[in-house]
């Protein structure tokens, strides 16, 4: 469809609540027509498109903590809403103990507009080919939200229903994202494939993370997470079992990547084929399973 | 014994930019960057949502009436048709609209925000027609007709439309007997493209302000190729003389051809004509600019080519349907130059070629880099290396033994002028590692290595001239005012160049005239066709040296010597006799003192010169053949070495080889960053790019799905190799670079993925999965 | 729609601006403080040719609002030389040819400034990583990527005291 877009941005109004809990309440007054943003860069483009026209943008950045990055040894790490990409890239703790978290935010855009996108602002945009999605859904994210009836926690496992709808009730901020401390001895990768070398979205993304773990049959559990061939981020859970199931190698990799291909649901559309999309997941997938194990097999 | 020429400094020197500082700096004027103060209005316009459409009905009435409108106008208002070459279009539609984006409705208002939400007041009504997305279609005897007044149409006398169908341009060659060749070829290979549109993507979007005042004299800023060609489009337009035009250009963010001609900027003007006094300033979203200015026409090309057991090339039959959109005013001239080179730089005696430009309901096809040679050799150069392997020879060698040189009878019936292809060839080869196959860089890829040939002559009417100005200052400085636009290539540099090099002063003395005004800067046809350098380049030299034989007559008469015998060297007079000498500063303003204080001679110096070829001849309209269809051909080569993963089809061009025979490089440098930069503009082309469109409607209008190259996919490296046979009428010998260097590349990626995978990728572009769904079909991967 | 007076220091100097809520920060530049030298090139964030300086880093001026920066620090490619002495990242890009028609030109010498910055010796990869989001459609890169080793190695020499 050719995008009508406008020259620029339309008029709203630009609400910078004090707290929390003012930004939960102006939300909840101007249901339809209020909105939160964080780097902006989904929600500019698509009110530049006439995709969304909120009479109000609510700015929840530097609201209550929610620019903190910091990491606990015993409990984990903790990502505000506000932190933007490139700071989770740059952090020693992020670099140190989720370096799969950095990867999937290096994969990002550009440089200028990691400054601006958030882990938050990715999740929430719910899109299914967003880029930090796989390394939050595999490495158990949890996420704070702030809502009407004050403070929850939800697990993303469940967070995702389409293609930009999430579990989010009306006055719900994003406050953090919480990752537990992983296992020892955990790689992954996140493989990405656009049409340049760097920068584009993804036409197919894949997650791939594994651990060494004594309670399955295989001695490794993998998760693997696909970007951009299903209405939502997608586990490749047959997959997975296969994995805790038979011995790492060549072959188990191959047929593990044969179930994550037989998982998805691509589309045709403007950026790629279903078929060729399926090829992908499945190539994608068995060398996404071969450096996780490179990975892992080195610690 | 050769004796080596010497060059006047600084010509063949690598001088520094003249903008370079302030384009560094932010300091550098751009049209958006110009400031018109509080009475500045602002427009929008009001597009065609459908590909073919009768307008029914109209009514601006609610968008007049809302607060901060200025105007409202249609089709209606201006009834006057335009075009360069064929005058096929209106400002704003009447009766129907041709394409998606195709201006409706135009609206002024004091607010960029206003005017865009004017447009959702105007209320149209359409009535949809079937439509033509296909120009073979569109040729077809079936297809609907979308010009029905094509034969009323005012058109150049060397465009050929064909009244009562879509073609709008048939051009033909019928040298030698083609068909009759076929029987002594022993190999021959016959294919068909699709080459998909493409868009320029200047950095910069179109932007044009333009006012009318009282008495209806219009003024234009804007990003313009080509100023003086707008001034003459808009007073025809008008019914004004386009002596009441002025057209000022600053700088060019990027036009690489999309700025030629006239296009948004009329619609400016027209809006402008309704708000007498005040400017009016029409920018395109990168959204819009992606489809409503120019695009690269689409072409679906139809090969045949034999060559005897020797591999001689004995015959050619091409077949080319242009998909010129809904309007062809300027794209009929690219059916014309591809036919006339059509065989690509080739000696083959018998050839038989039928372009066609076709109306579609597409977006309009306009001159972008290249001007029909890309898209053309896309399809040529790829058939060429697959007749070298079924006639068992390697593709170098081929085109070694086939290659268009020096005195050959080429296409059109031209004798070649002298040309360095054999040697652009054979060091594009050898830098490549022609023969040798380097390991790939890992277990999952395949490296292969492919090479193509190009030519293109400017393609322009026979009497397109420029003209240059040079001005003296009283401190020895020289100021040259030309007309050619500085669109990044870097003309206004070697201008500098030129007149330093003529006149003999240090280029550091010399300031170049901007931003271009057609009220003060010298006429230029356009800045089009890679022509600068060498007939812009001949007006300054003239310019010049009109100024030179001034000074030198005047310092000649005043030390009673003969002019013969003086020179400007280095910003002085001197005499090669006397060893007297005297720095131009002052003589040039103030002239000479007679002796005894009888007077003075002399007075300011200007220089003035022009240059215009006078020996392109017509062609016969039957078969193409005349004694001089171009004024000659800029040709090269390009080699490149690719990697294709086997995993994900994507193909990574590793390094690229150009070789260009410019005939003389003013400011080599210059050249090869030219060479560069089209290497990697066409290898954006070649791996990234292509207007999806779906029953005309474009599917991938913004940079989200319509990709270019990036930094990360720029190659290692791009080895520039300067070839130097000079052009006999360029100055210094020196001929254009400008658009030759992207013509070659997709071809030469083409046949690198074949030497790497063992499979044709046909049409661009080559993306990660055309690729991989090619090599799956061949059963090459899973 | 409401209008914000915001404080913020553009290329050291204090600034006062009114500015209506879905007023840009590039706008704010071009239209209010005829600092032209920032370019719109796509107003989506995709061409970067609007990239400044936001509190040290680059960010695309067509996707950040202008109340959003008060109290902020912007460094426009105005900024960039002082007085009159071009930054090294200025000078490179001239003598390496790295610039032609010059419009995604500013945009590029603020991402290498910034990567020069945060990385004073970055490695031809990082170069390339830095500067994805910029554009260009004329140079091809190379010579681009050339000037910010060139600015580079110029840095480390006048730090090292040569």
């Amino acid at each position: 469809m050719t995008i009508d877009a406008h020259p620029a941005l339309p008029e709203f109004d630009y609400i910078r609540p004090a707290t929390l809990v003012e930004a939960s309440q102006f939300l909840v007054r101007y249901p339809d027509d209020a909105r939160p943003f964080l780097g902006g860069t989904d929600v500019f483009v698509r009110m530049r498109d006439g995709l969304i026209k909120p009479k109000y943008l609510i700015d929840v950045k530097n609201l209550d903590g929610t620019n903190d990055l910091s990491f606990d040894p015993q409990k984990g790490l903790t990502i505000g809403a506000g932190v933007n990409m490139n700071r989770v890239i740059a952090s020693p703790a992020v670099q140190t103990h989720y370096p799969l978290l950095a990867e999937a935010c290096r994969s990002v855009a550009s440089y200028q507009l990691r400054t601006r996108a958030t882990i938050a602002g990715n999740i929430c945009n719910a899109s299914p080919a967003g880029d930090s999605i796989g390394a939050c859904l595999v490495l158990d994210g949890v996420l704070d939200i702030h809502g009407v009836d004050g403070a929850r926690q939800e697990a993303l496992a469940n967070f995702f229903k389409g293609p930009g709808k999430t579990t989010l009730k009306c006055g719900d901020i994003v406050t953090a994202i919480r990752f537990p401390l992983l296992p020892k001895g955990a790689a992954g990768a996140y493989l990405k494939l656009g049409r340049n070398k760097l920068s584009d979205l993804s036409i197919v993304g894949v997650t791939v993370w594994g651990y060494p773990d004594g309670k399955v049959a295989s001695g490794y559990s993998f998760r693997i997470a696909l970007a951009s061939v299903a209405p939502v981020p997608l586990r490749a859970e047959r997959a997975e079992a296969y994995l805790s199931e038979h011995t790492p190698e060549a072959e188990v990799f191959h047929e593990a990547a044969r179930l994550a291909e037989a998982a998805c649901s691509p589309i045709d559309d403007v950026r790629g084929s279903a078929r060729y999309r399926k090829a992908m997941v499945r190539n994608l997938t068995r060398k996404g399973l071969e450096k996780a194990w490179e990975g892992i097999s080195r610690q | 014994m050769t004796t080596k020429k010497t060059f006047p400094h600084p010509i063949g020197e690598n001088v520094p930019r003249v903008d370079a500082h302030e384009k560094v700096t932010g300091a550098a004027l751009f049209a958006d960057d110009i400031q018109f103060g509080p009475g500045l209005l602002f427009a929008r316009i009001k597009r065609s949502p459908h590909p073919h459409a009768l307008i029914k009905r109209i009514d601006v009435s609610k968008a007049r009436s809302f607060p901060g409108v200025k105007a409202v106008v249609t089709g209606e208002d201006f009834p006057g048709f335009t075009g360069l070459y064929l005058q096929d279009r209106h400002i704003f539609c009447r009766e129907r609209a041709r394409y998606v984006g195709d201006p409706v409705a135009g609206v002024a208002a004091v607010t960029e925000d206003i005017a865009e939400r004017a447009l959702e007041l105007i209320e149209v009504e359409y009535e949809p027609l079937p439509g033509v997305f296909d120009p073979e279609f569109g040729a077809s005897p079936a297809a609907p007709l979308l010009h029905p007044d094509l034969g009323k149409y005012k058109v150049m006398n060397f465009i050929f439309p064909a009244p009562g169908t879509n073609i709008s341009n048939h051009f033909k060659i019928r040298k030698g007997d083609a068909a009759g060749a076929w029987k002594d070829c022993a190999a021959i290979v016959e294919r068909a493209y699709h080459i998909p549109h493409i868009q320029h993507v200047p950095i910069e979007p179109h932007v044009a302000i333009a006012k009318v005042d009282t008495h209806g004299k219009v003024t234009l800023w804007g990003s313009s190729q080509s100023p003086f060609a707008q001034r003459s489009l808009i007073a025809t337009a008008m019914g004004i003389s386009p002596a009441d035009v002025q057209v000022i250009a600053p700088y060019v963010g990027g036009g690489f051809g999309c700025k030629a001609g006239l296009s948004m900027e009329a619609l400016a003007v027209a809006i402008a004509t309704q708000v007498r006094g005040r400017p009016v300033k029409l920018r395109l979203t990168r959204e819009e600019e992606f489809y409503t200015a120019f695009v690269r026409q689409g072409l679906v090309s139809h090969f045949k080519m034999g060559c005897d057991k020797a591999g001689n090339l004995l015959a050619m039959e091409n077949r080319f349907y242009w998909d010129g959109g809904a309007y062809t005013e300027y794209g009929v001239n690219i059916t014309r130059a591809s036919g006339y080179s059509s065989t690509g730089p080739y000696d083959v005696p018998n050839v038989s070629t039928d372009s066609f430009c076709v109306y579609t309901n597409h977006p309009v096809g306009g001159p972008m880099r290249g001007f029909g040679m890309p898209e053309m050799h896309a399809g040529l150069e790829q058939c060429i290396s697959e007749l070298a392997e079924k006639i068992g020879m390697d593709g170098m060698e081929f085109r070694k033994l086939n290659c268009v040189r020096t005195g050959d009878t080429i296409v059109t019936g031209m004798i070649m002028h002298p040309t360095g292809l054999s040697e652009c060839l054979a060091k594009a080869a050898e830098a490549i590692g022609w023969g040798r196959k380097d390991p790939p860089s890992a277990p999952n890829k395949r490296r292969g290595k492919g090479i193509a040939l190009m030519w293109k002559a400017p393609a322009m009417p026979p009497n397109a001239g420029s003209s240059a100005k040079v001005d003296l200052n009283e401190d020895g400085t020289v100021t040259v005012s030309v007309g050619g636009q500085e669109l990044g290539q870097g003309s206004f540099t070697i201008a500098a160049q030129m007149a330093a090099g003529a006149l003999g002063v240090p280029y550091k003395d010399v300031r170049v005239n901007g931003p271009l005004d057609t009220n003060t800067s010298p006429y230029e046809w356009q800045t089009v066709a890679s022509r600068l350098t060498w007939s812009m380049g001949n007006a300054v030299v003239a310019a010049a040296r009109d100024a030179r034989k001034q000074i030198i007559d005047m310092v000649a008469e005043a030390w009673n010597e003969n002019p013969d015998n003086l020179d400007i060297v280095d910003g002085s007079v001197i005499s090669y006799k006397s060893e007297e000498s005297i720095p131009l500063k002052n003589i040039v303003i103030y002239g000479i003192p007679k002796p005894n204080d009888q007077g003075w001679m002399g007075g300011p110096v200007v220089g003035r010169g022009n240059f215009m070829p006078g020996y392109v001849t017509g062609l016969d309209p039957e078969t193409g053949q005349g004694p001089r269809a171009v004024v000659h051909y800029t040709t090269g080569a390009q080699a490149v070495e690719v990697e294709v993963d086997m995993d994900t089809g994507r193909v990574d061009v590793i390094r690229g080889v150009a070789a260009f025979d410019v005939g003389k490089a003013i400011n080599p440098d210059m050249v090869r960053a030219q060479m560069e930069g089209g290497f990697v503009q066409g290898m954006s082309t070649a791996l990234f790019e292509g207007l999806q469109l779906k029953e005309g409607v474009l599917q991938n209008s913004s940079f989200v799905d319509y990709r270019i190259a990036t930094s990360s996919d720029a190659p290692q490296d791009i080895q520039t190799i300067i070839v130097e046979e000079a052009q006999d009428d360029g100055p210094w010998g020196a001929r254009g670079i400008g658009e030759h260097a992207l013509v070659p590349t997709v071809p030469a990626i083409a046949n690198a993925i074949y030497d790497a995978i063992g499979l044709r990728p046909g049409a661009p572009p080559f993306t990660p999965e055309k690729i991989y769904l090619l090599m799956q079909e061949a059963g090459l991967v899973e | 729609m409401t209008i914000h007076r915001i404080t913020l220091s553009i290329n050291g100097s204090s600034e006062q601006v009114d500015v209506s809520s879905n007023l840009t920060l590039l706008q704010m530049l071009r239209e209010k403080l005829a600092l032209t030298g920032t370019k719109n090139g796509c107003m989506a964030g995709e061409c970067g040719a609007c990239t400044v300086m936001l509190n040290g880093e680059p960010v695309n001026s067509c996707m950040v609002l202008a109340v959003e920066c008060d109290g902020a620090e912007v460094l426009t490619v105005e900024g960039l030389a002082k007085d009159s002495v071009l930054d090294p990242i200025q000078e490179s890009i001239i003598d390496q040819g790295g610039v032609q028609c010059g419009f995604c030109t500013p945009g590029i010498l603020i991402s290498a400034r910034a990567l020069l910055d945060r990385k004073p010796n970055p490695s031809e990869d990082d170069i390339r990583e830095a500067l994805v989001g910029n554009l260009c459609r004329c140079t091809g890169y190379l010579r681009i990527i050339e000037a910010v080793q060139e600015a580079s190695e110029r840095q480390l020499q006048t730090a090292s005291g040569d």
